[in-house]
């Protein structure tokens, strides 16, 4: 392995064991075999409709956040791979666990934030259209749009960024959470529309979440790009995941 | 066949024949079509291409039709830069550009062996833009030179075009590795280990030096508003000047230099350098071969030169820039250093790389120089400092490196020295040994754009300091809080370039 093959595996390892406990715990909540908090955000459909207190009742805020949180460690961790690295890569060695962890503070912030405003429009939706599948389709149109948008190029090539970091002291942690906070903006920005959809399946949460997160992480693959109106798919993940099988190479 | 590489300089005359018949080749070139995929233009921008530059230029208009779309896809935008790609990328198009020229030339009755001269302005006497290069004439005196670019302005950007010797060096010629780590380290000779890499934002060893000063020096920038770019430096416009090929193959004669020194290390073995960017599912690299015929190449088709056909003239040995013997040595670790090969180059790197100090604010670059203190952490130059003086029972004390991150700006010929540790007014000319390294902007500009392949992340330079932090070491120099840092451009920088260094820091790399 190369040199630089072993710093990244330095960070995928960690990284990826982080999403994987995550991905177990909602596994094991979608088979009754974990304590009903862990991704509530499944569970928003298990009340009867037309009925705030009954939903939040079922679906206390706090269980809500706990399961949102559960639900970004297992669909974003994997996307924070390369700015951890950048971040532990620039700092100093005693530092590193601390300003890795108020980016990830400032990421999750950014996420939570976002994830209030996802639930209460997935309630919202739920509690107006009662009907199974209609949100999903409601919310199926705008997330297209978005997709195709220049806009989401912006956000999706700002994830990209790797700033320069402060290395002493408060004005590191600063830059640390600013990093955190920001990247989560933008990270939120590339993938509200599509993180919406688990929020609104009736049935197939899980699923819906690992297609999802495996779609937002292909996405990260591809390099940044001028903004404009234009499918994006997982076109790169599938070419690798071709080569790697052994087929023939396309030239893009 | 087998094809002889020779220096331009020692051909004879300045022009020779493998030069008159590289310049008709070229011309043959030039006459086709952009839309035509052996065209000079189109190999240009295989390359890169900028299409409101090229406008700017004059190498582009609304009235060129365009290559078909799927020309433009499998070839242009190609290049490799900021990878381990970079060498074998460039040694695979510079035989499709050759095998295209000498195409032309046999068709003009020219010889079958015809192969590219090399540019070597280290060698004495050699610094100079070749005169048939520099000439808007054909030999005969008739103008319309196809060698000839008005748009080479040099390192003054006053039209003399010369390589300042003083400026260049071969210290990548002594790395052991080929390639390394993005994260502060050795970047090793080759660059760093990436996907298909099109503007990388780490320069390998060999490509920052001599390569990037060479395209940025050589092209210069045109001192009239709006200021463009010499065409050899900037990345997108560098293919559409005939020297370029020259300065090319002669980065391609060190790399073959590199590998027959038995002390330095080997090229890269593992299968994702070996079977090139397309084996993980990215572009492959792709030429258009005589007759417009598509070549697909690998890194592991370029690595024996001579199967390939081809060698150079000359491929003796070139000075390495930190003996590792010598290191130690000067260190005190007599004993060691017999144990290490004589002449081998700098010890292999440590696996560990650690930040050891950076300065506290982006440093905007204009005027003739400017200087950033970088702030040292007590406990890491401590681990510096006793990593050098435990050498003599080690044997491998710790490489240190000077890094520039997230250098952006807007003019790719832009230049500077970077000195370490200068004394407070003292001028640098005078400090030839606190010179870390001399610094091309190349390809700043792309690099820069929010929206581009890099995000606007720009560019992050990395220069081996170990010899300075060893000379600071044993003059019990180095147990201070801060280092200085001075850059000194080549010319002085205009505001407008907007060159700014996002952050100054030193890394450590040791076990």
């Amino acid at each position: 392995m190369t040199p630089a093959g072993l710093e990244r595996l330095r960070i995928q390892a960690p990284v990826l064991s982080i999403s994987a406990g995550a991905w177990i715990l909602v596994a094991m909540e979608a088979t009754g075999m974990a304590l009903p908090a862990f991704c509530s955000t499944g569970a928003l459909w298990t009340a009867p409709s037309a009925s705030l207190d009954l939903v939040l009742a079922l679906n206390p805020p706090g269980s809500l956040a706990a399961g949102w949180a559960l639900m970004l460690a297992a669909m974003m961790a994997p996307l924070l791979i390369v700015p951890v690295r950048h971040i532990r890569d620039r700092c100093l060695p005693r530092g590193r666990a601390r300003v890795v962890a108020l980016f990830v503070a400032g990421y999750a912030t950014s996420w939570m934030v976002a994830g209030a405003m996802l639930l209460a429009l997935a309630i919202a939706m739920r509690l107006a259209v009662p009907r199974a599948w209609l949100p999903l389709s409601a919310a199926a149109l705008p997330a297209l749009v978005w997709q195709i948008s220049p806009a989401k190029q912006i956000c999706l090539n700002r994830c990209h960024l790797q700033p320069e970091l402060a290395a002493f002291g408060l004005a590191a942690d600063v830059d640390a959470l600013h990093f955190g906070l920001t990247h989560g903006i933008w990270c939120v920005g590339s993938c509200w529309a599509l993180m919406l959809l688990p929020l609104l399946v009736p049935h197939g949460h899980v699923a819906t979440m690992a297609a999802v997160a495996l779609w937002l992480f292909s996405e990260r693959l591809e390099r940044p790009t001028s903004p404009r109106w234009i499918w994006r798919g997982p076109g790169k993940a599938i070419r690798i995941v071709a080569a790697r099988a052994g087929m023939r190479p396309r030239h893009r | 066949m087998q094809y002889i590489r020779e220096d331009v300089w020692e051909l004879g005359n300045d022009w020779a024949a493998p030069i008159l018949w590289y310049a008709r080749g070229v011309a043959a070139m030039k006459s086709r079509a952009l839309a035509v995929p052996t065209s000079w233009r189109f190999y240009g921008a295989i390359h890169g291409i900028d299409r409101p530059l090229w406008k700017a230029l004059g190498y582009l208009s609304a009235a060129d039709p365009l290559p078909r779309s799927a020309d433009v896809k499998r070839f242009w935008q190609q290049c490799q830069h900021g990878s381990w790609y970079f060498l074998p990328w460039h040694r695979g198009y510079l035989l499709a550009f050759e095998a295209n020229i000498r195409d032309a030339v046999i068709k003009l009755g020219g010889p079958k062996d015809w192969a590219l001269p090399y540019w070597n302005y280290f060698k004495p006497n050699q610094f100079k833009l070749p005169p048939a290069f520099a000439s808007p004439n054909w030999p005969d005196g008739k103008g319309n030179n196809p060698l000839f670019v008005p748009q080479r302005y040099g390192p003054n950007s006053d039209g003399k075009v010369y390589v300042p010797v003083d400026q260049i060096n071969l210290d990548a010629m002594s790395d052991p590795d080929f390639t390394g780590v993005s994260s502060g380290g050795s970047p090793g000779f080759g660059g760093i280990d990436t996907g298909f890499e099109h503007g990388g934002s780490t320069h390998g060893g060999i490509e920052t030096q001599p390569h990037d000063w060479v395209h940025g020096l050589v092209g210069g920038e045109n001192p009239k508003p709006p200021h463009l770019p010499g065409l050899m430096s900037d990345p997108d416009t560098a293919g559409l000047d005939p020297i370029f090929w020259l300065h090319h193959a002669n980065i391609d004669r060190l790399w073959q230099v590199w590998r027959q020194n038995p002390l330095t290390d080997i090229d890269p073995t593992d299968a994702n350098w070996l079977k090139g960017p397309g084996s993980v599912g990215e572009r492959i690299f792709s030429m258009p071969m005589p007759g417009n015929v598509p070549w697909n190449y690998t890194p592991a088709d370029m690595v024996d030169l001579a199967k390939l056909g081809y060698s150079y003239d000359d491929l003796s040995p070139a000075t390495a820039g930190l003996i590792a013997s010598l290191r130690l040595e000067r260190l005190g670790a007599s004993a060691a250093a017999a144990n290490v090969t004589e002449g081998a180059p700098a010890m292999a790197s440590g696996k560990n790389v650690e930040l050891v100090g950076a300065n506290r604010k982006a440093l905007p670059i204009s005027g003739d120089q400017v200087s950033t203190s970088v702030q040292l952490d007590a406990g890491m130059r401590n681990k510096v400092s006793a990593s050098l003086a435990a050498a003599a029972t080690s044997g491998t004390p710790d490489r240190v490196f000077l890094n520039l991150e997230n250098v952006r700006g807007l003019s790719d010929a832009t230049a500077f020295h970077v000195y370490v540790a200068l004394p407070e007014g003292a001028n640098p000319a005078n400090y030839p040994d606190r010179l870390a390294g001399s610094i091309a902007l190349f390809g700043v500009r792309k690099a820069s754009l929010a929206d581009g392949e890099h995000a606007g992340k720009g560019l992050t330079f990395v220069l081996e300091i170990t010899k300075i932090v060893d000379a600071l070491h044993l003059g019990n120099a180095f147990d201070v809080n801060t280092l200085d840092v001075r850059i000194v451009p080549t010319k002085p920088v205009p505001k407008r370039a907007k060159i700014t260094i996002g952050r100054v820091s030193i890394f450590r790399q040791g076990g």
